[in-house]
């Protein structure tokens, strides 16, 4: 199918798509990293987290002004990013998390919209974008460039990729090894028998919550820096692409949720260069997401929901 | 939790029949809301207030959609706002492209919607809650990708007409109705077209479709086995949803002029979806307090008080939690309950006074 004549990929010169791989597979690699993330809190608790943007975005808008209005140190700035996910997201499930347990998916999923719209009101009060002002944020990290394969490439963009990896490996390997991966197995399998057999079902919970939130933190500081501006409504709504990535994966598989956002991302950024089709390039997640809820609902089957299974 | 849980399920208004005490007490809440909305509001009230109301009525008739789909069918949409930016683009080209009187171009807009919509919610009928709002949000986010790179709508001349006029500026308007080209006009002829609407659907809910839904909502299983036709059902809810919100784009393309594509971001259908819970997603009367959140209270935020109305989310988010966890009716089904026991208590109180000075006396 791909034309590869020579140097040029559908009329457009290898080297210069070369950048645009390299910038996919690094929003990819968030992308990824974000629905590991969605994934895992889904499989422990059957929430799927919409907020997960919006948390993301004010913990960068946080960073933010740590660094643009106090003279902390900005290591500091991007510690307080990542716990200010955590927290939210620890505090909405501890505090939430047990009210909604025994509802329907689509229920617990509404609560987690209500929390974005908490969250978009603040932001929008407390921070509102305002005409040519714009916010940046810039990681030490993205200072630093390499030349690799020929395309230029900067060390956040490089983190955000291998993040993603180490995320993956390291919850599968927690997943499978440790005490605390198997009770959220058991919870994935069955909530009140794993309650019964002893394990405390709230912690477990309170602990992924806690996990995705972090990530959620970290993720939404990385897009701050990669996407150049920090605006909080694309920031928000990028958990659209988290979701692509994590439905890719079936709201179960970390690897192929991996696959998936790197798909995603490289899709997206790949799609730039070409004139005809660049306007709709941010389309990308929505249409591969909507491909992929088709496909799995080609047999006529309630696909991969917990209260049938 | 145990009142939600029941409420999920069970808060089914009382059957429709005809001539109960509780259907004259809304028959006349009915008319005095017509009475009020037709002719007290634009005598009293300035052109921005009227203006307003206007778009409470378009966004009522879009609540009215989530009222079918959710409350009745218990599919749910987030992608209403982007149906609605559709059926707003369709009338505004229509409208430049063609010299249509405005009733018909209301009946062509909507069954364009319509069929888009039954387009997007064909999927619906393998996929199940989750995956349905899931499929409902990316769609709604790709419309909007689209309208984006397309300049929606962009008038010019014709169809695919474009001005080179960024802010649109110069630009005819689009065409209101013969006789209602005035705001106060065209606010009446909203008004009555939107009750139209609302009749439309409850002549739904009171006959064979709306018994169906019912049936869908409980149990799809049960429906299958007593013979529904669900996937027939199923389509026509969404055919009905999309039809009205084509309705509300073609009113709202006239209200507006000259529409832009900032009017519809994927964040108000996020803010409908919740205010068409916090007013009750299970009656109409829901539907319209839902447009009054949507457009009212924003604009008397913003207007009258100078506050920034983008806090109102911060309530709103916090009364879909409400909603979700203790209140499933909203607020048409709590209000009263709540008012009925306020009630109760001031009268015990009464009761208690008065028998106390009986006595005494």
């Amino acid at each position: 199918m791909t034309s590869v004549l020579g140097f040029t990929v559908f009329g457009v010169d290898w080297v210069f798509l070369k950048p645009y791989i390299v910038l996919g597979l690094a929003l990819g690699g968030v992308y990824a990293l974000s629905g590991v993330g969605i994934v895992v809190l889904y499989q422990a608790t059957g929430v799927l987290n919409l907020a997960f943007g919006a948390v993301g975005a004010a913990g960068a808008l946080i960073a933010y002004w740590m660094i643009n209005h106090t003279s902390l140190p900005h290591w500091l700035a991007y510690t307080a990013c990542v716990a200010f996910g955590g927290i939210v997201n620890l505090l909405y499930g501890v505090l939430f998390g047990p009210a909604f347990a025994k509802r329907d998916p689509l229920v617990k999923m509404m609560g987690t919209l209500a929390l974005t719209l908490i969250l978009l009101g603040i932001m929008a009060w407390r921070a509102p974008a305002g005409g040519a002002f714009v916010r940046v944020i810039t990681l030490p990290t993205t200072n630093h460039t390499y030349e690799l394969f020929g395309a230029v490439v900067n060390l956040t963009q490089i983190l955000a990729l291998a993040f993603a990896v180490v995320l993956v490996v390291g919850t599968t390997a927690f997943l499978r090894f440790t005490r605390l991966g198997t009770a959220y197995r058991a919870i994935a399998d069955d909530r009140e028998i794993t309650a019964t057999l002893g394990v405390p079902v709230r912690r477990v919970e309170a602990s992924a919550w806690l996990g995705s939130g972090i990530v959620c933190g970290a993720s939404g500081l990385l897009l701050a820096d990669l996407f150049t501006s920090l605006d909080y409504a694309a920031l928000t709504f990028l958990v659209i692409s988290s979701l692509a990535a994590a439905l890719i994966g079936r709201l179960r598989s970390l690897w192929v949720t991996f696959a998936g956002g790197l798909a995603v991302g490289v899709v997206q950024a790949i799609l730039t260069p070409y004139n005809s089709v660049t306007n709709y390039r941010s389309a990308t997640p929505f249409v591969l997401s909507i491909i992929m809820l088709l496909w799995l609902a080609r047999r006529r089957v309630i696909v991969f929901s917990p209260s049938t299974r | 939790m145990a009142v939600a849980e029941a409420g999920d399920r069970r808060n089914w208004p009382a059957a429709v029949g005809l001539a109960g005490p509780r259907n004259i007490v809304r028959a006349v809440a009915t008319v005095a809301l017509l009475a009020i909305a037709l002719f007290l509001i634009p005598a009293t009230l300035g052109g921005d207030w009227v203006n307003t109301f206007t778009s409470v009525a378009i966004y009522s008739v879009v609540a009215a959609g989530l009222v079918v789909l959710y409350g009745r069918v218990g599919m749910i949409s987030l992608g209403q706002i982007a149906l609605l930016a559709i059926g707003t683009w369709t009338a505004t080209r229509l409208s430049y492209a063609t010299n249509i009187p405005f009733p018909l171009l209301i009946l062509i807009t909507a069954s364009i919607t319509c069929v888009i919509g039954v387009l997007i919610g064909l999927p619906a009928l393998r996929l199940s809650g989750l995956y349905l709002a899931l499929i409902t949000l990316m769609a709604a986010g790709a419309v909007n990708v689209v309208l984006g790179a397309i300049d929606f709508p962009n008038g010019g001349g014709g169809f695919t007409g474009r001005t080179a006029v960024v802010n649109l500026s110069g630009l005819e308007p689009v065409n209101r109705p013969s006789g209602a080209g005035g705001d106060i006009a065209y606010y009446r002829y909203v008004v009555v077209v939107c009750a139209l609407m609302f009749l439309l659907t409850l002549v739904h809910f009171a006959n064979k479709p709306g018994r169906a839904w019912a049936t869908i909502r409980e149990s799809e299983p049960a429906a299958l086995a007593a013979g529904v036709n669900v996937t027939l059902y199923k389509l026509w809810a969404f055919a009905l949803a999309s039809f009205i919100t084509g309705v509300a784009g073609c009113l709202l393309a006239a209200e507006v002029g000259r529409p832009t594509v900032y009017g519809f971001p994927t964040q108000d259908s996020l803010t409908m979806i919740a205010t068409a819970l916090i007013g009750g997603i299970y009656t109409l009367w829901g539907a319209i307090v839902a447009g009054v959140f949507m457009q009212l209270v924003p604009f008397i935020f913003q207007a009258e008080w100078h506050i920034n109305p983008n806090f109102l989310l911060i309530i709103f988010g916090i009364g879909l939690l409400q909603v979700l966890l203790t209140a499933p009716g909203g607020l048409v089904d709590q209000f009263p309950k709540d008012m009925a026991k306020l009630g109760r208590a001031i009268y015990g109180l009464f009761r208690k006074a008065t028998g106390a000075v009986r006595r005494s006396g």
